[in-house]
């Protein structure tokens, strides 16, 4: 079956101006990413990752390059017109949870269905909690969640609007080594379930190599490209855990 | 959940701060509530104490006509005196339907011992021909009850009966039957001359200067106060009071030596055109309040905008437009000025007896009866006052909001 191609970057770049100096932040990145994938950006900081996986977020635009999401050319668009190719494909989790703390779990995960003009259900808020595992959760307030399950309502809150591609920038960055292993055993399961794409970036090898694939970034471009097989993977988690 | 719901929520994050800008919001509204309260109610007042004079013109000396209608209202000691001769001669007047004459004197405030304020004011005593006096005000009615039974006007010719008005018997706490002492100074006496009278009725509430004043007969009057064959005002009522009778009249008595013609509906529309000039700076002060809230409200808001700029990044990665943010934060500061202006409108409804009492303790204002009035238009338009103050308000808060980027907003929040 051939694969559905989700994101087309071709010689993307994204320059910044510090005073007189330019700082190329990514320098010419070529990348596709397919339908049930999951990605892993990985690199030192100042390597590009964010700045790449601002860009296939739409919510940045490149300096220079081409962007498709879903088949649809973003470069050029405007705020608007961004925000409803984020709406239709993607789904957003980062570092820091941006939970509304006034609203309750299920108010939290219902969230974009205002944006987006649909209707908000009980049972669409609570299949989306199911699927994080925090449906007896609904009708607690942020504050009563420990950091692993408040990062587990964001990414409810990403899954709720249906999305195909899950943008993940460090969401582990604020959470401890089990709870981390825990949102990155939930991801690979939504992909091997669902066929969700994922993109995420991490500092944690052994995490990152959880992934169908990993890229390694480095000085603003793709250094290199792996597809890691289960050996890999715990050769890396080991690594990391000395 | 609605973009309402969610303003709701966000305005009760900080409940604290969120009270405070209501309060100030309040507070504005509910100042400009009463002063605009005020404004109707003092001229309504004002209005209707010149028409419980009961005359529609006013035959006296000759002297400031503003200045006289004062004196009609609150009293004053500027008071001057025309031969009583000239009541025989204007009741002579075809047009007249009825006439009056009056004879205002003062006396020393009788210190009853428990207002130390008391000896150092004066009792306005006024001297009238019962008969004609009562024609010209049918609503003066004697004040029944304990104390105050078998109230009745004096004999024409009595020398120590008189008729208290409402507030006057109050203040000295007098029933009928009571006497009063008050001592009179005649007209060239350089002493105080002491008089006793009995008190023989005290009449109700009648909403005007009466209330303060002290009746006795007009001859007696002249007689005390060693002014006989003089008078302060014939109080007249036209058969038919319209413009051209009124100038007609006057033209007909204004040749008489030292006296004047005063229109009561002249004087009132002065008086309430001087009003209205005074209460531009009162209004003045009104808007300075609510400006002040609204400075108060911009700062809240932009505060609010400005500590959640990683969640709007957030909603605005999630897919909120420019619009959704600019409403949801344009909720926010409604909310706040719609609470507001409702609190400020109660405040005022509740204060208003106490702002008048205030007014009242501070000024004497030359009415009787409520001075603040408070009508559903004031509250409407002061509501509607404080929703504009948020449509306004919330219009830049609302602006920086929808116009952050949502990679730099997150960018910010995180750091």
């Amino acid at each position: 079956m051939e694969k559905i191609k989700l994101i087309e970057a071709r010689g993307l770049k994204r320059h910044f101006k510090r005073g007189s100096e330019v700082v190329k932040a990514l320098d010419g990145v070529d990348l596709d990413i397919f339908q049930g994938e999951m990605v892993s950006l990985l690199g030192p900081s100042g390597s590009g990752k964010t700045t790449l996986i601002n860009l296939l977020s739409c919510l940045d635009a490149p300096t220079e390059g081409s962007l498709s999401i879903s088949g649809q050319p973003v470069a050029g668009l405007s705020e608007d017109r961004l925000a409803e190719v984020r709406r239709g494909n993607l789904g957003f989790v980062f570092q820091k949870f941006y939970l509304l703390p006034t609203l309750n779990v299920a108010e939290n995960v219902a969230l974009p269905l205002l944006f987006t003009r649909q209707a908000s259900s009980h049972e669409r808020t609570l299949a989306a909690l199911k699927q994080v595992g925090l449906e007896d959760r609904a009708g607690h307030l942020p504050s009563e969640l420990s950091g692993g399950q408040m990062q587990r309502v964001a990414i409810a809150r990403a899954l709720i609007v249906k999305p195909k591609i899950l943008i993940a920038d460090e969401p582990t960055g604020n959470l401890d080594k089990a709870n981390g292993e825990a949102i990155f055993e939930l991801f690979t399961r939504l992909v091997n379930e669902s066929g969700l794409t994922v993109v995420v970036t991490t500092h944690n090898l052994s995490l990152g190599y959880r992934a169908n694939r990993v890229i390694t970034l480095s000085d603003g471009k793709i250094e290199k490209e792996e597809r890691p097989t289960v050996a890999s993977a715990a050769a890396m988690a080991a690594a990391n855990s000395h | 959940m609605r973009f309402l719901t969610l303003a709701l929520k966000n305005l009760l994050r900080r409940k604290v701060r969120s009270a405070l800008t209501v309060l100030g919001v309040a507070l504005a509204v509910a100042v400009a509530v009463s002063l605009m309260g005020f404004r109707t109610g003092y001229k309504q007042a004002l209005s209707e104490s010149i028409d419980r004079l009961g005359f529609q013109v006013m035959v006296m000396a000759k002297g400031c006509p503003y200045e006289a209608a004062t004196m009609m209202l609150k009293g004053g000691t500027g008071l001057l005196y025309v031969p009583d001769s000239i009541y025989a001669q204007v009741g002579k007047d075809k047009d007249i339907d009825s006439i009056t004459p009056i004879f205002i004197g003062l006396a020393m405030k009788e210190t009853s011992g428990l207002r130390e304020d008391a000896g150092s004011s004066f009792t306005i005593m006024a001297g009238i021909e019962q008969e004609s006096f009562a024609t010209m005000k049918p609503w003066l009615k004697f004040k029944t009850g304990q104390g105050f039974y078998g109230g009745h006007w004096f004999a024409p010719e009595s020398e120590d009966e008189v008729v208290m008005g409402y507030e006057a018997a109050t203040y000295e706490q007098r029933k009928v039957g009571d006497k009063i002492f008050l001592p009179i100074t005649p007209n060239g006496a350089k002493e105080a001359v002491p008089h006793t009278f009995k008190i023989v009725g005290i009449l109700d509430r009648a909403g005007s200067q009466d209330d303060g004043t002290v009746f006795l007969p007009f001859k007696t009057a002249q007689k005390i106060f060693n002014r006989p064959n003089q008078l302060t005002i014939v109080g007249v009522k036209l058969k038919t009071f319209n413009r051209d009778n009124l100038r007609e009249f006057t033209n007909r008595w204004i040749s008489l030596p030292e006296v004047q013609v005063v229109d009561m509906g002249q004087v009132k529309d002065t008086i309430t055109g001087l009003l209205d000039s005074a209460q531009t700076m009162i209004a003045a002060v009104a808007v300075i309040a609510v400006l002040v809230a609204l400075i108060g409200v911009v700062n809240t808001i932009l505060m609010s905008v400005y500590e959640r700029t990683g969640e709007i990044g957030i909603m605005k990665a999630i897919g909120a437009y420019r619009g959704d943010i600019f409403t949801l934060i344009w909720f926010e500061t409604l909310f706040v000025c719609a609470l507001g202006g409702a609190l400020g409108c109660g405040f005022a409804l509740v204060g208003t007896k106490l702002v008048e009492a205030g007014i009242k303790s501070l000024i004497n204002l030359g009415v009787s009866g409520s001075v603040v009035r408070i009508t559903p238009d004031i509250l409407a338009c002061s509501f509607g006052g404080a929703i504009l103050v948020g449509f306004f308000a919330g219009l830049y808060p609302a602006w920086r909001a929808a116009s952050m980027r949502p990679v730099e907003a997150i960018r910010e929040g995180i750091g």
